[in-house]
């Protein structure tokens, strides 16, 4: 077990006035079967006149506010505290074949509902035979799920180069597929398209690397800021994560905020704003293990 | 027989004025029949081409997608009504009712307990990978349970007489100006076949709809104001909305004559800001809030969502109804009618081929060319290939499309669908014709005696779609 102090800040710099912004903001943590919310705290600046939390339809904590007095700057600074139990990799030979899955998903059943809504095309992900081709080799006739996800999820992060500068927010799964480049966000979305393509329930999650590793270990990639990964249905109420981006499988450095069909669905801030005129965004991510926290407790 | 129907012949088609084939004419035409006799059909056409000119300068018309050049087109207008017995209402209205009743407790369900995904009634997966599937709804409460406020459901009959459900429309359906205008029309032009005949009347809809408007308004208001929000003049319904909001005396608006503040929903008018409690829209679910949905979208109204989900403002129809009225759900309307309702449909369906399901996907590609096959997620008769009427390359691409993504199409046999007496170029000839009655559901349910007879002028045609092409007919129920 761990436990996390995190720090998301986001700076938005409006070169004019922005009069009037609602903003939605996917910045609480949900609770899991490996982790656990001791505390968060939003703020923002400037004082926001409107606050409502809520959960939305893939059952994530939100907030929705409004900041009406003008504003060159918008500051929103998430604080976590969070708890975490470590993830271990499933045995192999307790979870059925791939395609023996698939099947059972087709033949449907009051067991597989929660799957559904992420086996289809979502608005940044659609499903494509050119991804079914390119997963193929990893899912071989009878190849036990979990064995040829950690195949699949390795391949991914051979063959694909971490590049900020090949890709943006925009850029489609077919796109990152063709130049085989991209950041976290294009491999989670390139993996999710590839299971669904060929006919297995992925969502996409964002969350938080920890900064700095335990010594000994190497700096995960894309450590100080949002970071993204994969859940892939692997029987009732059984997800497993796996992060392309590292191939690795989430454990204790992994903080999940929310999970969703793709990006869309979990943009950590999404907002319409009134003015505003060209503008800069700075975002900075902060995981440190909370020091002597057992002690803290007592 | 004399005048306009002696050299009329419906084949073996049922016909709405003459009955089942082989059969003597129906009894309750024969006023209608008497009328048309009278009359020549050098007569006949001269009136039906000035009523047309009137329809044209009243502006009623359609936009047509398919045709580029085309801005709008009359949706045209044919002199010899449909007719409806008492007793076929009462049939088709207790149809329609119990229809729009399960739909509307489906859509309780999906955005709420999901009984049905889970209880196997339909696959989950047609319901929660369906892009109108709307997770923005998920745990919201709409007033006295009404999500489709304003349903078309269309209706067919057969070589037998039998109405059948052909397709249910959730979202935003259009049409119902047509049946008020014909109505006007029929009256206005041709006096002499309508006096003395006890017609229900079709010209509460406007009230009625503005009714129950104000029933799904927020409970706490008096007198709630009630708008029509419109996507602009370049929809191809636009002036069905104008006809609409003036029938309603409620003012049309644009999204960008309402603003949100504070979780509530305010009109620009000259006099200042003005509270709105119930939004009739005519706008897509996808472009109605660029916070929720598409971000880009200019023609709705940021932050609708919020005070929707704060309950200071009713949507009609609600987000998220098009997963009621998708193809492949309407497949599985009767079990959900004994599911929810424990009764028997009313209405039975017309027998439909899933495709998702192996076998019928077998069985579709074995039938190509005897029946019709429709993408699922479509709406407005867009990429239906017709089997018995489809050229060998229009045949081949659709087996393509099946093989490539069998889960987007449901297939159907071909129905020999009624006709009714039609004028066509100077002569009176069988088309056929289809019905969508409009319901309307605040607190209760409430359906327009009759409903749009849509008429394919095509010889031959079975599309009476009103974006490809067809035309339309004065529906009369008898009193």
């Amino acid at each position: 077990m761990i436990r996390y102090q995190a720090r998301h800040n986001t700076v938005y710099d409006y070169g004019e006035p922005v009069t009037l912004a609602h903003h939605l903001a996917h910045l609480r943590p949900r609770d899991s079967d490996r982790q656990k919310l001791l505390r968060h705290e939003l703020r923002v600046d400037p004082e926001p006149t409107t606050w409502n939390e809520r959960i939305d339809g893939f059952d994530n904590p939100i907030v929705q506010f409004a900041v009406q007095e003008p504003h060159h700057r918008l500051i929103v600074e998430s604080l976590i505290e969070i708890e975490l139990e470590p993830f271990e990799v499933p045995e192999a030979a307790a979870y059925p074949a791939w395609d023996a899955l698939r099947a059972r998903l087709d033949e449907g059943g009051p067991d597989t509902v929660e799957a559904y809504a992420f086996r289809q095309d979502s608005t940044l992900i659609e499903v494509d035979d050119a991804f079914a081709a390119y997963a193929a080799p990893d899912f071989s006739p009878g190849r036990p799920v979990v064995e040829a996800l950690l195949a699949f999820n390795a391949r991914i992060n051979g063959e694909f180069a971490f590049d900020p500068q090949a890709t943006t927010v925009t850029t489609p799964p077919r796109e990152v597929l063709r130049v085989k480049r991209g950041v976290c966000q294009d491999f989670a979305h390139l993996m999710i398209a590839c299971l669904r393509s060929i006919g297995l329930p992925a969502r996409y999650v964002s969350g938080y690397l920890r900064t700095t590793p335990p010594p000994g270990r190497p700096r995960l990639v894309g450590a100080d800021q949002s970071h993204a990964w994969v859940a892939v249905w692997i029987g009732p109420d059984r997800w497993l994560e796996l992060d392309p981006t590292n191939d690795c499988v989430p454990s204790l450095d992994h903080i999940t905020v929310a999970h969703g069909r793709d990006y869309d669905d979990v943009a950590p801030l999404r907002g319409i704003i009134v003015g505003g005129g060209p503008h800069r965004l700075q975002v900075g991510v902060d995981v440190v293990p909370l020091k002597n926290w057992a002690e803290k407790k007592v | 027989m004399s005048g306009v129907l002696s050299r009329y012949d419906h084949g073996e088609f049922y016909c709405e004025i003459m009955g089942q084939s082989g059969t003597p004419p129906l009894e309750y035409t024969a006023a209608i029949r008497e009328r048309l006799a009278t009359l020549d059909l050098e007569a006949l056409q001269r009136r039906a081409e000035d009523a047309e000119r009137e329809l044209y300068n009243l502006g009623i018309t359609f936009t047509v997608y398919s045709e580029k050049d085309a801005i709008d087109r009359i949706l045209p207008f044919d002199v010899i009504p449909r007719v409806l017995t008492r007793d076929d209402w009462a049939h088709l209205e207790a149809g329609v009712i119990q229809r729009v009743t399960a739909i509307n407790l489906f859509l309780a369900d999906v955005y709420g307990p999901q009984h049905a995904l889970k209880d196997g009634i339909i696959p989950a997966e047609l319901v929660l990978g369906n892009s109108n599937y709307q997770p923005a709804m998920i745990g919201l409460k709409v007033a006295h349970g009404a999500y489709a406020n304003i349903c078309g459901i269309d209706v067919v009959r057969n070589e037998a007489g039998k109405f059948m459900v052909l397709e249910d429309n959730a979202r935003t359906p259009s049409g119902v100006s047509y049946v008020l205008e014909n109505r006007n029309m029929m009256l206005r032009a041709f006096p002499d076949l309508t006096t003395d005949i006890s017609i229900r009347p079709v010209d509460n809809y406007g009230p009625k709809l503005q009714e129950a408007m104000v029933e799904i308004a927020p409970a706490d208001v008096a007198d709630p104001q009630v708008v029509l929000l419109s996507p602009g003049t370049y929809n191809s319904a636009y002036f069905e909305h104008i006809f609409l909001a003036r029938e309603m005396g409620v003012p049309l608006v644009e999204g960008r004559d309402l603003v949100v503040e504070n979780d509530r929903v305010y009109m620009k008018t000259t006099g200042g800001l003005e509270r709105v409690h119930t939004i009739y829209r005519r706008l897509n679910d996808d472009f109605l809030d660029p916070e929720v949905f598409r971000p880009e979208s200019t023609l709705g109204v940021p932050g609708l969502m919020r005070a929707v989900r704060a309950g200071n403002v009713a949507l009609a129809n609600s987000v998220g109804t098009g997963v009621a009225d998708d193809k492949a759900v309407y497949a599985y309307m009767p079990r959900l009618i004994k599911y929810y309702m424990s009764e028997e449909p009313i209405l039975d369906n017309v027998l439909t081929h899933i495709c998702r399901e192996p076998d019928a996907l077998a069985y579709t590609l074995d039938h190509l060319a005897e029946l019709v096959v429709k993408p699922v997620a479509e709406s407005g008769g867009y990429g239906i290939t017709v089997g018995p009427k489809a050229s060998k390359e229009e045949l081949e691409v659709c087996r393509a499309n099946l093989l490539k993504d069998p889960n987007n199409y449901i297939s159907q046999p071909t129905i020999k669908l009624s006709v009714c007496p039609t004028l066509v170029e100077g002569e009176v000839e069988p088309r056929h014709v289809d019905l969508r009655p409009f319901a309307i559901t605040g607190k209760s349910t409430w359906v327009l005696p009759g409903g749009l007879t849509r008429v394919a002028l095509r010889r031959g045609s079975l599309v009476v779609n009103s974006s490809q092409g067809g035309g339309s007919k004065d529906t009369w129920v008898l009193g």
